[in-house]
């Protein structure tokens, strides 16, 4: 054809052109295979997801130093190549026009204004001192987050406790992770989640309680579906969730009956001789005493309490005994409890029991919520002195004291009140001023209207975040504009206690700068400046913290830096380094920190899969686990005539994240959710009260009422109630109740009501 | 401490070094102690980007990509046989619902910010002993016989001969976004920033290469792979309509995603969004084009069959202002159907579409009406009266008929795409009507401009024909109205059958245009006709009660039938694929 010919050919019809050549797809290089030709990238690294505390690696694609896209890292030990739509879509939610770009300070007639970062921290260190003066040092508290790298959560505690002489601080951790950091550390003696996610795919039986891993840890899931053994999978869930769904054996128990079930089956385990008395007799405290009271609890007792047919209950027995990898996963409906601690022990106690623990596919594990939890559970330095240790022990304050360079009596003898006592302090006239960094307690907090309440009575409320405007934000007096994720650099810790590096491969919006940096700037307007001299960086930090956690179980001294993290994979502590075996390790250490010995395997090269208690030993001082038991107790709040449901909350879809300030960001992530509460109602109850699909309802319970949209399931039970966490008024309704060791909030269960909004 | 750290990933990297002098965080250098300094240094150090000469990524060059390794079970290994092709493979067992597919696709092919290519839907049922809960992803399944290819009128589709797969040729479309109301899955989407239309090509260049298509690369599950399908295994499914629970009937566009489980679906499985009715975009353009030509057809016909009862001086008299009115109004549905292109410019393009496409047909049926009717309308102005008048009547004939055609070709647009709210025959008394209404109501405007300009010609039609004309506008406007009404009957199906979603729309979120409808409907075509019929034997005395009624009877038949095709596009139902919870 001549070109005249293909010319007048295209006019008519043309098979390329400018807006074909837009989507066209290039080999991207790197090992990526074809990528977007735009977005084609001149470099790449790697970065830890913030958001869950799977810890999943993505590959950030690079041009210009700038990260312009990303896809979740081939190799990784942790997701293998995969993410969820959360990790997918990273670096879309930083590009928003709620970015907080520079410091906003409250003016006379209550309004944010716009100000200079040296007025902000002016105003900051005077507000704050000032209430100081007035009050006392301990009136100033803060709230910090699991979000964060663990340096800037260090620098936080630190700056805090030891720089500005406050005494009380919390983590949102509080929320999500206390029960299990109380349950290990009382039963296992410190606190340590002994698994790698390995696990997942070595079991024969995965017991998951109380955890929709499907939807809450997509990733995680991956690894059970890549089992090979076609395990028995049982999921403890008053709801058909999605991992219900897929599981052999779904058990849709009353709300909070999880107590009674798991004691009903330590008894058939018992009466049967299906325990591993070895291991119990050479590594357990406490089995006669276990063993004796969980008699109480007969089938029928354990049937009628839980709503089961007793059959069902018996063959979950007989799974267990028949398993040879047994592993036992709980999330958020075993932590949020008001007896939280006594059912992850319960779950502990099956696994010792039975000898599930330290092999292959087995572990009474916890899995995490947040991507620094388990940094935040070691290094926040809030109710633990920095790197697992007591604040009240003289000796720890001595070690960290001394690594740090400080006075020793720069550190507090005594922990931090827990999140919700500083709410109570508030409420009492005792703290007067708030530094909220990197969370939501407007939004996320049990019983919202009285939680912001609460926060209205202070005199100096400070919000540092990415996003100006959060429910928190807007009630701020001074608002610290933070660079995100991307934006900065540090480590994570996740839930298989794998540390992995973030990078910072996006320029902040405006004048938003690192936690780290505010951090730093916070101190030196403070006028304690000299005590952070070698925090000069977030790696500079890293080397810090090691010195703090030597000798300790979470010792991390093997690792060298950044470079060494990235190479391996990620490393899980402990990882001492220096060629130690496992066999000797607890002899070699134990002349130094008889308090903790060092159970686990070490090597000079860190495996990529390490798991815990390998040799039988525990840390308390005699080596040996406990089992620890308590009578449960009924419904907090049980349904009456006027609230007559339960109403469980929890996570709604793999694409929301907790109070959604950052996944609200993404067009695409809004398109995988429903963009207002709703609330799943059983058919049979919303005949009966005029509910149809899609209907107006009014949800209400003793706090407040909100409004939904009805999703009538057969996937809750009768009686029962189930709204999403993320939505912004879902949380008037919960009930502020705690579990009394965790002091853990209560989210899944209170009493609610349900009408057709008029 | 770190620079000993630093590692090229390749040597393409080395352009990218950060510009000379410029301090990393990690410099051997002293943070400022002085509170400002430190500040100003601290963001210059924020904007400062030090990951690739820190971190980045050691990285060999290899024939395939890292993740070929996951995938490669989950492509074909070899390219379909004659007979085969190439086709999605979804196992619903291993489909959490996560919605990984949706975002990698969005990311790995660059689309804009809102734009997906993939979705992922939920089934429930069951009971409440036994709740099922199903998530379903779903992409183009790239039929065997596509609608949106059969739909183009500019053949921006193509389905490939060996692979089978439906590509979209975005430089070719030119923005009618037909395919959209073609695809029984929604699945093409408009751009309307591009003014075009985009959609899944399966990957074909990274298949092509022996990479997977970015879902399958992506999902944590496995739970999508490619697969070869035989054509008649095809068929023959979609005519054992083995699909998927509550989705499109399959033997419409024969598609080729296979859908497994060993799941035993309960009966009631239903898709979480059954019972939410939205109501869908309106296309005001379309809307209208469709009345606006249909008045036009339906000016020039009543206009030809009235001229038969008229003698000739009245012919005379009224048919060139008539036919100017009607071509005026045809001409501004041409324009009109123009804005609805998303890239109006390429609209000659249509032509090539004819062998298949309704749209092209329609589009030349409209112009050679246009064409004609110019010819019809001008000659009745300009050309000598005696050699005009035996051709001009046949030209006339000659308008009607195309403009005839062109009404049907408009009906079958809609009817192709197997919408039972746009059914043949719901589709045609509806356009069919409309053009009987506003044609009669035309020649009303008429006779109005007529007396306006002063033609006594105008009182003589009325006292003659005045009586006939209104029935007939009563009539049509009457049949009509009762059509529409009894439509809503489908508010009483037990099933929610697309019909019944149709007449909940009209009455719950479009209520106000339903009523609007009516009562318009009501006034221009019942009662404004009605007044009318007295004065017609006994002229009216009051000059200005002709000028009144007759402008308010054209003005609200004419407002009424917009509103009734908005309604017409708004109100549409379609059986979908299962959606999420909105």
């Amino acid at each position: 054809m001549t070109s005249t010919a293909t010319d007048i050919g295209n006019f008519f019809h043309q098979r390329t052109g400018p807006l074909t050549r837009e989507l066209l797809r290039e080999p991207g290089g790197f090992g990526l295979g074809q990528v977007p030709g735009s977005l084609k990238p001149d470099a790449t690294t790697t970065s830890i997801c913030g958001y869950c505390s799977t810890g999943c690696s993505l590959n950030i694609h690079l041009k210009d130093g700038q990260a312009v896209s990303l896809t979740p890292s081939t190799d990784y030990p942790v997701n293998l190549g995969m993410a969820c739509p959360k990790g997918w879509e990273a670096l879309a939610v930083l590009d928003s026009p709620d970015r907080a770009t520079i410091p906003l300070l409250k003016d006379e007639s209550g309004k944010l204004q716009p100000v200079e970062w040296d007025l902000a921290l002016r105003t900051f260190s005077e507000k704050f001192k000032t209430i100081q003066e007035k009050h006392g040092t301990e009136s100033v508290a803060f709230l910090s987050t699991g979000q964060m790298p663990t340096e800037e959560m260090a620098l936080l505690g630190a700056l805090a406790k030891f720089g500005m002489g406050i005494l009380h601080g919390d983590g949102n951790t509080r929320q999500c992770m206390a029960t299990s950091v109380v349950s290990y550390k009382q039963s296992f003696g410190f606190d340590a989640p002994p698994y790698t996610y390995q696990d997942f795919e070595e079991s024969d039986v995965i017991v998951l309680i109380g955890s929709n891993l499907c939807i809450a840890h997509p990733i995680m899931w991956e690894r059970v579906m890549r089992n090979p053994h076609s395990p028995e999978i049982i999921v403890v869930d008053p709801r058909m969730t999605e991992t219900a769904m897929n599981a052999t054996q779904h058990l849709p128990l009353a709300p909070k009956s999880d107590m009674a079930l798991l004691y009903g089956v330590a008894r058939i385990l018992i009466e049967n001789g299906w325990v591993d008395a070895d291991f119990i007799a050479e590594s357990t405290n406490g089995f006669a005493e276990f063993s004796s009271y969980v008699q109480n609890y007969s089938l029928e007792r354990v049937s009628s309490e839980t709503g089961l047919p007793a059959a069902e209950i018996e063959r979950f027995a007989r799974l267990i005994h028949e398993g040879k990898r047994v592993s036992f996963w709980w999330t958020m409906g075993v932590n949020q409890s008001y007896q939280g601690v006594r059912t992850a022990q319960a779950i502990i106690n099956l696994a010792l029991m039975t000898g599930n623990i330290g092999r292959p596919g087995t572990g009474a594990n916890s899995i995490t919520g947040q991507c620094n939890a388990m940094g935040s559970r070691l290094f926040s330095n809030t109710t633990n002195l920095l790197g697992g240790h007591d604040f009240g022990n003289d000796e720890h304050r001595k070690k960290v004291a001394g690594v740090l360079g400080i006075d020793e009596d720069l550190i507090p003898r005594e922990a931090s009140w827990a999140y919700h006592e500083i709410f109570e302090g508030i409420l009492r006239g005792k703290i007067k001023g708030l530094w909220v960094v990197c969370t939501n307690p407007a939004h996320s907090w049990i019983n919202q209207t009285q939680a912001r309440d609460i926060l209205d009575r202070l005199d100096f409320l400070v919000v540092q975040d990415i996003y100006h405007n959060t429910e928190t934000a807007q009630m701020a007096d001074l608002v610290l504009p933070a660079a995100g994720w991307a934006e900065k650099e540090g480590t994570f810790i996740n839930s298989e206690r794998r540390i992995g590096t973030l990078k910072k491969v996006r320029k902040a919006p405006g004048q938003a700068l690192a936690d780290f940096s505010i951090f730093k700037a916070v101190a030196e307007y403070w006028g304690c400046g000299d005590m952070f001299r070698e925090w000069t960086s977030p790696e500079a930090t890293f080397q810090i913290l090691k010195e703090c956690s030597r000798d300790t179980p979470c010792d991390i001294t093997g690792i060298e830096g950044y470079r060494m993290l990235d190479e391996h994979g990620g490393i899980q502590w402990p990882f001492a380094g220096g060629g130690v075996s496992g066999e000797g390790q607890r002899e070699e250490n134990g002349g130094e920190a008889e308090s903790f010995p060092c159970p686990s395997a070490l090597t000079s090269l860190p495996s990529q899969q390490r798991r815990l208690f390998e040799n039988g030993k525990f840390y308390h001082a005699d080596g040996r686990a406990k089992f620890l038991f308590e009578d449960p107790r009924p419904l907090t709040e049980p349904p009456s005539e006027r609230f007559p449901f339960v109403l469980l909350t929890g996570r709604g879809t793999a694409s929301q994240w907790h109070t959604q300030t950052r996944t609200k960001q993404s067009a695409v992530l809004r398109k995988l959710y429903p963009k207002n509460a709703y609330v799943e109602i059983n058919p049979g109850d919303a005949r009966r009260i005029g509910i149809s699909h899609n209907s107006r309802v009014i949800v209400e319970s003793q706090r407040g009422r909100i409004l939904a949209s009805a999703f009538v399931t057969h996937g809750v039970q009768p009686g029962q109630l189930f709204v999403p966490m993320h939505y912004e008024p879902v949380n008037q309704l919960t009930d502020a109740v705690f579990d009394p060791y965790s002091k853990q909030p209560s989210y899944k269960a209170c009493a609610a009501n349900v009408i057709p909004a008029a | 401490m770190a620079t000993d750290l630093t590692t090229r990933p390749d040597e393409k990297a080395k352009a990218s070094e950060p510009p000379v002098g410029v301090a990393t965080p990690h410099a051997e250098t002293r943070t400022p102690s002085n509170p400002e300094t430190l500040l100003n240094w601290l963001l210059d150090q924020q904007q400062e980007m030090t990951a690739v000469e820190q971190f980045s990524t050691v990285h060999q060059r290899g024939s395939l990509p890292d993740q070929a390794k996951y995938y490669s079970s989950l492509i074909p290994a070899s390219a379909p046989q004659a007979g085969q092709q190439y086709a999605f493979d979804v196992d619903l067992d291993r489909c959490s619902g996560c919605k990984a597919c949706v975002t990698a696709c969005h990311t790995l092919n660059g689309l804009d910010e809102e734009e997906t290519w993939r979705d992922v839907g939920l089934l429930v049922g069951g009971t409440s002993a036994k709740p099922v809960m199903q998530h379903v992803t779903t992409a183009c399944h790239h039929c065997l016989e596509p609608g949106c290819m059969s739909a183009c009128p500019v053949d921006a589709y193509e389905k490939d001969p060996v692979t089978g797969i439906v590509r979209h040729l975005d430089d070719q479309c030119f923005g009618c976004q037909y395919c959209t109301l073609a695809c029984p899955y929604d699945v093409p989407k408009y751009h309307s920033a591009k003014g075009i239309v985009r959609k899944c090509d399966m990957c074909s260049d990274r298949l092509a290469v022996g990479e997977a298509p970015a879902c399958v690369q992506a999902c944590p599950h496995e739970a999508i792979a490619i697969r070869i399908v035989n054509v008649e295994q095809v068929v023959e499914d979609s005519e054992a309509n083995v699909f998927l629970p509550a989705a499109p009937d399959p033997h419409i566009t024969l598609p080729t995603t296979t859908y497994r489980t060993k799941r035993v679906f309960p009966r009631n499985l239903l898709p979480v969004d059954y019972h939410s009715v939205s109501a869908q975009h309106p296309h005001w353009p379309l809307i209208l084009m469709l009345v606006l030509t249909q008045l036009s057809v339906g000016a020039f016909l009543s206009g030809l069959v009235l001229e038969r009862f008229l003698e000739s001086s009245l012919v005379t008299a009224m048919r060139p202002l008539h036919t100017l009115t009607a071509l005026l109004f045809g001409l501004v549905a041409v324009a009109a159907s123009t804005l609805h292109l998303g890239r109006p410019q390429y609209a000659f393009r249509a032509v090539i579409g004819l062998r298949h496409s309704w749209l092209s047909r329609e589009i030349l049926a409209f112009g050679v009406f246009a064409g004609l009717a110019v010819l019809y309308a001008g000659g009745n102005w300009i050309g000598p009266e005696s050699f005009t008048r035996f051709w001009q009547t046949w030209i006339g004939w000659g308008v009607a008929a195309s403009g005839v055609a062109g009404v049907f070709c408009s009906v079958m647009i809609y009817a192709f795409t197997q919408k039972a709210f746009w059914s043949f025959s719901l589709t045609s008394t509806r356009f069919l009507l409309t053009t009987a209404m506003l044609g009669t109501a035309a020649i009303w405007l008429t006779l109005l401009l007529m007396s306006a300009g002063g033609s006594t010609s105008a009182a003589t039609i009325i006292t003659q024909h005045g009586l006939h004309i209104a029935q007939t506008l009563i009539t049509a406007a009457g049949t009509k109205l009762l059509f529409e009404l009894a439509f809503l009957r489908h508010l009483t199906d037990r099933q929610i059958t697309p019909l019944k979603r149709s007449a909940m729309l009209m009455t719950g979120p479009l209520a106000g245009f339903s009523i609007a409808r009516f009562a318009l409907g009501l006034l221009g075509g019942i009662v404004m006709p009605a007044l009318l019929l007295p004065t017609i034997s006994q002229p009216q005395s009051d000059p200005v009660f002709l000028p009144i009624v007759v402008s308010m009877l054209f003005v609200a038949c004419l407002a009424g039938e917009l509103l009734e095709r908005y309604l017409f596009f708004a109100a549409v139902a379609s059986p979908r694929m299962p959606g999420s919870l909105r």
